[in-house]
């Protein structure tokens, strides 16, 4: 534990169960205590959330008060003397979890919450003993569908109004609500309505129980068989923190991690997605002419189109940046082009905006992840795609190298390309644009390398590889090395963190950024239950 | 080659041979070969590198681990009831015993070792002794047979399958039982159990009575053994020896007695021990522990109580399968337990039994979790066979195999 911070007008020093911890004013007992390493069981807290404190789970005594409080809703004040564990709160931590479970369902064999559920966990933890209660269970809906991308089992619900406050105070779209009492107490959507929001599966994260289910992710995988990299979402600019879960080189679900300057503790359903698009439509192999061929034989194709136009005609040869490729990548190419090849022509590709997504929340217009990492490594020299449409048209460029095969072309530049002298592209995909280059190369995606990405608030963050490349993929900084090793420009990169000194070396605007520490991927099971 | 002075004798048929011939040595020089690691002797897989001159042994490297399976590795990949199958294979022959002496140790670091059911820890010591004694018979009588005794060998063999038989019925399995629980035992005894154990004992001291007087009246047994891989309890105790071993060269250390476990304190028996710690009085030491086993187990069956097999406590014994699937409180045990493990609090234990070979010892470390941190074995017979070299330096090829046997390496175990 870090030193405790001075005492100031702006902390409260208070006492739990005989510790003394300082905290800022403001801060709730749930909090303090965990600040002194004392987990506080909970339901309906997050503390990303507000608290209404409807679980009563976190029950916690407070010396003079006389009936117990609950730790998520109280805040701290000085000389409070906190007790967490004393036979009064674990009977009723016990009590409540009883409760609790009077009408949950046997369900955990079928249950995708299963292994990660704070249910199970609290119970195991706290109570483990038979329930003594012995009247039938109130029954219930159990495949209610919620919405686009969601089911609800209002069975399991367990009425903590997590998913609730998630829609209102992160989606700002009141979608869900609570109706009827009692035990006939459930979660659900007005009539007619539908859990239709971009931020709708936080409900399903947030919910302790598996009421909530992702369509995309139940019934397809044991949460605890996962192993886990940290990485981040390549779905737009934000750059949403987020974990890789994979298990037998297929990546199952992604899942938002916790990072306070970028996206707390959410993420939006179309940027969990994203992982479909690496076992979707992947280039496997290289292709010479529409055929697919050996690398040796590729690289040697690409060499021999590009060495014609590159001896009598380097002002008509181009190359293209990709705002959709790791800092490392681009940064390979542009030492090849600029230092090797001394090309004059420089573009930057990527995605088309699309403004309509664009909201305050966390979902950005550019849903390029990467747009001011190329042009930070692109030494001021890249030129935005209309140009590069307009060059095609016009006739300026006799050969392309291009790295990423989203380029948004307009139809005449698509059509102009298609008839270049040398067209070269590295691309994770097949497209028009693959097809209709003279030499192809499979691009390992952004599931499959170790790399940096810039955000749109110009943080460098990492991304982790939890695949190997699809197929006969490789990493674009490798492929571009080889490709200069053809062309007689040595780039002697083994690994992308050496790509990565070399850029921080030499690119200004990242010499401050951080490769971070290697992540050994960690199966689930072995990292605890979540909750 | 070198000339010699003297010339080449030779013997000519139809000729007498020279007088002399037989005085002159043969030249000897010393030559190293492989014992193992696949050898008759060598039950179990162990290669003994070694220098001899002629017959005699001049030295002798013992090269153990054919037989490593990551027993520490794989525990620390497996929940704390997963681990029970792999100590099955530690000590193959007796594997009862290393169930009880692995969940002792949990138990100790869980804080419940005081609270399992009298009935369980009975059941304990029987599953156990009769384990201890087919351990004993299978060593005797393999060793019996390697110098030439078949009969004693199958005489032996047939009284171990009584009580295989019997710890099949009980287990389910014939060897590798994991039939031991943290916190108690997996089944009940089966109906009739004393009555067969009972019968058994009588014939099995029968069977061991006549095996004994086929060899410790056998005089090529006896000059086998009589003298042969002499040791003294000192130097025994200095290179870690343990169990009957050590007990054969005199020193009356056995677990049971010294620090007693389970109801081991409430049985009256004997530990004997023998006085020149030669191959003999390790055989010896087997063969009266067998009739100290059959006699703890006589009163064991005298006393044990009715009762629960296994601790009452749902963060450590599986629920009734009843309560598994009618009950959500019974669900989440269940599948706590099983995915997650049983909880073990951080620390440290070391626990140590008395097995087959000796002092059985289990050091696991826990970090909180469902799972060892690490889970390390102290094989006894590890470091008996280290010293091998010792016992058979300046002594014959012949004496390798009588000493090796009574050694009782078990591969299993040794190697883990």
């Amino acid at each position: 534990m870090t030193a405790a911070p001075a005492p100031t007008p702006q902390t409260v020093t208070l006492k739990i169960d005989g510790r003394t911890v300082t905290v800022p004013k403001g801060t709730n007992v749930l909090e303090a205590a965990r600040q002194l390493g004392i987990d506080i069981s909970y339901f309906c807290y997050h503390p990303g959330l507000s608290a209404p404190a409807v679980c009563r789970q976190c029950l916690v005594e407070i010396k003079g008060q006389p009936k117990l409080a609950p730790s998520c809703y109280t805040p701290v004040a000085d000389n409070m003397e906190v007790f967490t564990a004393n036979e009064k709160v674990l009977l009723a931590r016990r009590q409540m979890l009883e409760f609790t479970l009077v009408n949950h369902p046997v369900d955990c064999p079928i249950c995708d919450k299963a292994g990660e559920c704070t249910l199970q966990k609290l119970y195991f933890d706290w109570d483990s003993k038979a329930s003594r209660v012995d009247v039938p269970k109130v029954r219930k809906p159990k495949v209610v569908d919620v919405g686009p991308n969601i089911v609800l089992d209002q069975e399991r619900c367990i009425l903590c109004t997590r998913c609730i406050r998630v829609c209102d105070e992160v989606a700002h779209s009141s979608q869900l609500t609570m109706a009827l009492r009692g035990d006939r107490e459930v979660l659900t959507t007005a009539p007619g309505q539908k859990l239709d929001n971009p931020y709708s599966l936080n409900t399903v994260d947030v919910c302790p129980v598996g009421a909530l289910t992702a369509k995309d992710f139940r019934f397809t995988m044991r949460a605890w068989e996962l192993s886990m990299v940290p990485s981040i979402c390549t779905g737009c600019a934000t750059g949403c923190n987020d974990e890789i879960q994979f298990a037998a080189g297929r990546i199952y679900r992604l899942y938002p991690r916790h990072n306070p300057q970028v996206n707390q503790y959410w993420m939006c359903d179309e940027g969990r997605f994203t992982y479909h698009e690496i076992h979707e439509g992947r280039m496997g192999a290289p292709t010479v002419a529409g055929a697919g061929a050996p690398w040796e034989q590729a690289l040697g194709a690409a060499a021999h189109k590009l060495l014609a136009p590159l001896t009598h005609d380097r002002a008509r040869v181009g190359v293209v940046l990709s705002a959709q490729a790791s800092n490392e990548d681009n940064f390979a190419l542009a030492r090849l082009a600029f230092d090797g090849l001394g090309l004059e022509r420089a573009y930057v590709g990527g995605r088309p905006p699309r403004p309509e997504r664009a909201d305050k929340i966390l979902r950005h217009a550019d849903v390029n992840p990467n747009a001011a990492g190329a042009l930070a490594v692109g030494r001021g020299q890249l030129k935005p795609m209309a140009e590069l449409s307009a060059d095609l048209e016009r006739g300026a460029l006799r050969a392309l190298l291009i790295l990423g095969e989203e380029l948004s072309l307009t139809a005449a530049g698509a059509q102009a390309a298609a008839r270049l002298d040398a067209l070269v592209v590295l691309a994770c995909h097949e497209n028009e644009l693959v097809r209709a280059a003279h030499v192809a190369l499979p691009l390992a995606a952004w599931a499959e390398i170790d790399g940096t990405m810039v955000n749109a608030k110009h943080m460098v963050q990492r991304l982790r590889a939890a695949l190997p490349p699809a197929g006969d993929a490789r990493p674009g900084w490798h492929i571009v090395s080889l490709l200069g090793g053809k062309l007689g420009f040595n780039l002697s990169w083994t690994e992308p963190r050496a790509v990565f000194r070399e850029m921080v070396d030499k690119v200004p605007l990242l010499r401050d950024a951080q490769w971070g520490r290697t992540h050994v991927p960690i199966q689930l099971r072995f990292a605890g239950s979540r909750g | 080659m070198e000339s010699s002075s003297k010339p080449l004798r030779r013997v000519v048929l139809g000729q007498p041979v020279p007088a002399d011939l037989d005085d002159e040595p043969l030249p000897t020089e010393p030559m190293t070969i492989n014992m193992g690691p696949s050898h008759p002797a060598t039950h179990g897989t162990v290669r003994i590198v070694l220098l001899v001159d002629g017959e005699f042994v001049q030295d002798a490297d013992v090269q153990v681990g054919f037989l490593h399976r990551c027993f520490e590795k794989e525990s620390e990949h497996a929940t704390y009831t997963q681990v029970f199958p792999y100590t099955d294979r530690l000590n193959y022959v007796s594997p009862m015993l290393n169930n009880v002496g692995y969940a002792l140790a949990v138990e100790k670091l869980l804080g419940i070792d005081q609270q399992i059911p009298e009935r369980a820890q009975y059941i304990r010591v029987i599953v156990g002794e009769m384990s201890r004694i087919t351990d004993h018979l299978t060593c005797n009588g393999a060793s019996a047979m390697e110098l030439g005794a078949f009969t004693p060998f199958l005489y032996l063999m047939k009284a171990r399958e009584w009580l295989y038989e019997l710890l099949e019925e009980v287990s389910g399995a014939r060897l590798t039982h994991s039939y031991v629980r943290i916190g108690g035992v997996a089944a009940d005894l089966t109906a009739g159990f004393a009555d067969k154990l009972r019968a058994i004992l009588l014939k099995l001291r029968e069977a061991v009575r006549d095996a004994d007087a086929l060899l410790t009246k056998n005089k090529i047994f006896r000059l086998r053994m009589d003298d042969v891989g002499t040791i003294d309890g000192k130097t025994a105790i200095a290179w870690g020896w343990t169990g009957p071993c050590l007990r054969s060269t005199g020193v009356a250390y056995d677990v049971r007695k010294d620090h007693p476990y389970l109801t081991y304190d409430r049985f009256d028996f004997e530990v004997p021990v023998g006085s020149r710690g030669d191959n003999f009085d390790r055989y010896a030491v087997r063969m009266e522990e067998i009739q100290q086993s059959a006699k703890i187990l006589e009163q064991a069956l005298d006393q044990i109580p009715a009762g629960p097999i296994l601790l009452d406590d749902p963060q450590i014994v599986l629920p009734p399968k009843r309560e598994v699937y009618n009950t959500i409180e019974g669900m989440i045990n269940h599948f706590k337990l099983i995915i997650d493990g049983i909880r073990v609090p951080p620390g440290e234990i070391y626990s140590y039994t008395e097995g087959g070979n000796g002092e059985l010892g289990f050091y696991i470390v826990s970090d909180g979790t469902g799972r060892p941190y690490k889970c390390r074995v102290r094989p006894p017979c590890f470091t008996i066979v280290q010293t091998l070299p010792v016992l058979i330096k300046g002594r014959q090829i012949a004496d390798i195999v009588p000493t090796f046997g009574m050694l009782n390496m078990i591969g299993g175990e040794c190697d883990r």
